[in-house]
């Protein structure tokens, strides 16, 4: 009885011993490619990179290990500023803290841009009031100084004073939107509250008080939740939304809605760039790394950004970003 | 004892009642009644609560199973919801649930033994029973971090240096320590259990410690250590927070996908909880369907494991008569 369970855990742990004790190389045809790729970084590029990985793990013929994650911008630049990882993919440029992170390393980095991605500004469908907002208006509803505002109204005053001819509804006014550790909240604080908040003198974040969730589906179920809700999220996951209105944005020049077109030339105000930052070093050492990114970056593999949602570069912007591939371009652009 | 009520079981109660009645001389026993309401209630809230999440899951991934069936269990990771699946995270949580049996289990049940047959009990042995109370309270995302300082950091060069230690081995390790406490206090309770009279017997017979412990202590208490041991097995196969610390990787791994590649368990890894946190996040109804598809999953593993411990208890609980 005992005996018999004693003898088979005996016989797990000796297996799992084995296990941890040898990695046996695996038999295989040398002139294979060999190695491992390692992508991190933010949650929004990675369905990008996996995409492209799906692709490189078709092309048969190689002994490449591969794994793709995204744990967020930041925390993939700290795995890749400690040369954890050869690639991150990033929804923000690069901050000069992370560079000097990375530089502390020694960690030398490769900056390609990759499409883009635009925020989209939601309410709820049922929402007649507003279809078009200025940048103005957005940060005096959803900036700091819009703390404690719960009805559009209440905003009115301060964004006449910065110049908007918005009318706001006598509505109440539901804020949703990514919490703080999501790459679509640093972007939406860089493109729209990084406009207004030095001469504003206040922080450069938004109002404390709005419904916050890192999952993009609850944000939008956050915006149809009530009738003139407000809320933003990636370009990506607002078109395929429903029971949502997406409004068009004012940067100066009218109100431009987000599509594809306006995306890619930047017209529409609140678009960002995508990125994957390539540790060079690693890039020279590893030939799997240097296939990979060569197909990250051919028509197959960059293909992938419309494929999963987002905006593809225009023709010269994908023409310098190969250059700058293949030319080993160190450092942020 | 069947939950369903018969004309006969009813009549049986009645004719009881009514002679507990004349016993407590025509007392209404009104207090004894609303417990007795109190317990069923308790009991129908687990069972439909349990019901509701069952149903729930597996409407919403019929979908998923009457489409692709055993396609979903054999595929790996993809972007695509309709070609993803979960074998990679099976392997995981294959190997994560053989390194909590390898490693906690017989680690756990030789504490146990220790403290309750051999220790001295004193003022010291109170501690560390005190301890490893408060350990089994400890929330699981600190045995996260835990795992993230040890296994993933500071033994790299054992537990997997080609993925920064971001693999099965941490995994399992880190698991299979959460789960510790939890087999020491459950097989501690069992061996209290254990008569006595049965150890002293063995003694007056002069037999040796050992011999008590092996031959009469350890049988009688393996059934109730091993009902400690589903719970523990059951609790690591569902964990997510810790693996989040140490890496499962959810976005997409080329291998990971053979049960019996060791040479796997020193690389990345994917595991069925964090998997299914990470499908959760996903956008659309298909990967909806994709995640109830992937819970329905992990449901029939716990199930298939409690079921192994279940039986082999039962036989242990057999030779004990």
């Amino acid at each position: 009885m005992p005996l018999r369970s004693t003898h088979w855990m005996a016989v797990t742990l000796a297996l799992a011993l084995l296990a941890t004790a040898c990695g046996a190389p695996d038999a295989s045809d040398s002139t294979q490619l060999r190695g491992s790729v390692v992508v991190s970084g933010s949650s929004t590029v990675e369905p990008i990179s996996v995409a492209v990985t799906e692709k490189f793990d078709a092309g048969a013929g190689h002994q490449v290990s591969l794994a793709v994650d995204g744990p967020g911008t930041g925390d993939g630049f700290e795995l890749f500023c400690g040369g954890q990882v050869a690639i991150n993919d990033a929804s923000s440029k690069i901050k000069p803290e992370q560079i000097a992170a990375c530089e502390e390393n020694g960690v030398e980095l490769i900056e390609l841009w990759i499409g883009n991605d635009g925020l989209t500004l939601l309410t709820s469908e049922s929402n007649d009031h507003i279809s078009c907002l200025t940048l103005a208006d957005v940060y005096v509803l959803i900036g700091p100084e819009s703390q404690g505002v719960d009805n559009w109204s209440d905003a009115q005053d301060l964004a006449v004073e910065l110049g908007s001819d918005t009318t706001f509804p006598d509505a109440p006014l539901a804020v949703t939107g990514p919490g703080e550790e999501s790459g679509t909240f640093v972007s939406f604080v860089e493109l729209v509250i990084e406009d207004f908040n030095e001469d504003r003198d206040v922080d450069a974040t938004t109002r404390p008080d709005y419904q916050s969730s890192a999952d993009d589906n609850v944000i939008i179920q956050g915006v149809q939740g009530s009738d003139t809700s407000l809320g933003w999220v990636g370009f990506a996951f607002a078109r395929g939304a429903e029971g949502v209105k997406i409004l068009e944005v004012d940067g100066g020049d009218g109100c431009v809605r987000p599509t594809d077109e306006t995306v890619a030339d930047r017209s529409y105000p609140i678009s960002r760039p995508l990125y994957i930052y390539v540790n060079a070093a690693m890039a020279d050492e590893n030939p799997a790394l240097d296939a990979y990114v060569d197909l990250y970056l051919d028509d197959t593999g960059i293909s992938s950004v419309r494929e999963v949602g987002y905006v593809p570069l225009a023709d010269e912007d994908l023409a310098a970003t190969r250059s700058r591939w293949h030319e080993r371009i160190v450092g942020p652009a | 004892m069947t939950l369903l009520t018969t004309p006969k079981d009813i009549a049986e109660t009645a004719a009881r009642d009514a002679v507990e009645r004349q016993l407590t001389s025509g007392k209404a026993d009104t207090a004894g009644f609303a417990f007795r309401l109190l317990l069923l209630l308790a009991l129908a809230m687990s069972v439909v609560v349990l019901g509701v999440l069952v149903v729930d899951v597996t409407t919403n991934s019929w979908g998923v199973v009457t489409n692709r069936g055993w396609d979903f269990v054999t595929s790996k990771l993809a972007s695509q919801p309709g070609q993803a699946g979960v074998v990679q995270g099976l392997v995981g949580t294959f190997w994560i649930g053989a390194f909590v049996i390898a490693i906690a289990f017989p680690m756990g049940v030789a504490a146990a033994i220790y403290l309750e047959e051999y220790a001295q009990r004193g003022r010291f042995t109170n501690l560390i029973d005190l301890s490893i109370r408060n350990l089994a309270g400890v929330p699981s995302v600190v045995y996260g971090i835990l795992g993230l300082t040890i296994f993933v950091k500071l033994l790299q060069p054992l537990t997997g240096p080609d993925a920064n230690g971001r693999t099965l081995v941490s995994a399992g390790l880190t698991l299979a320590i959460l789960v510790l406490p939890i087999v020491i206090i459950t097989s501690t309770e069992a061996l209290r259990a254990v008569p006595s009279g049965l150890r002293e017997a063995g003694f007056g017979v002069g037999a040796t410690r050992w011999e008590v412990v092996r031959h009469h202590v350890l049988p009688y208490a393996a059934p109730g250590i091993l009902t400690g041991t589903i719970l523990a097995l059951a609790r690591a196969l569902g964990e997510a927070a810790p693996l989040i610390l140490v890496g499962a990787t959810t976005g997409y791994l080329s291998r990971g996908d053979d049960f019996l590649d060791l040479t796997a368990l020193r690389e990345r890894f994917a595991a069925m909880p964090t998997l299914i946190a990470n499908w959760a996040s996903q956008p659309g109804a298909e990967w909806e369907s994709n995640t109830s598809a992937a819970i329905l999953v992990l449901l029939v593993v716990v199930l298939l494991a409690n079921t192994a411990a279940i039986l082999l208890r039962n036989r242990f609980e057999s030779k004990r008569r």
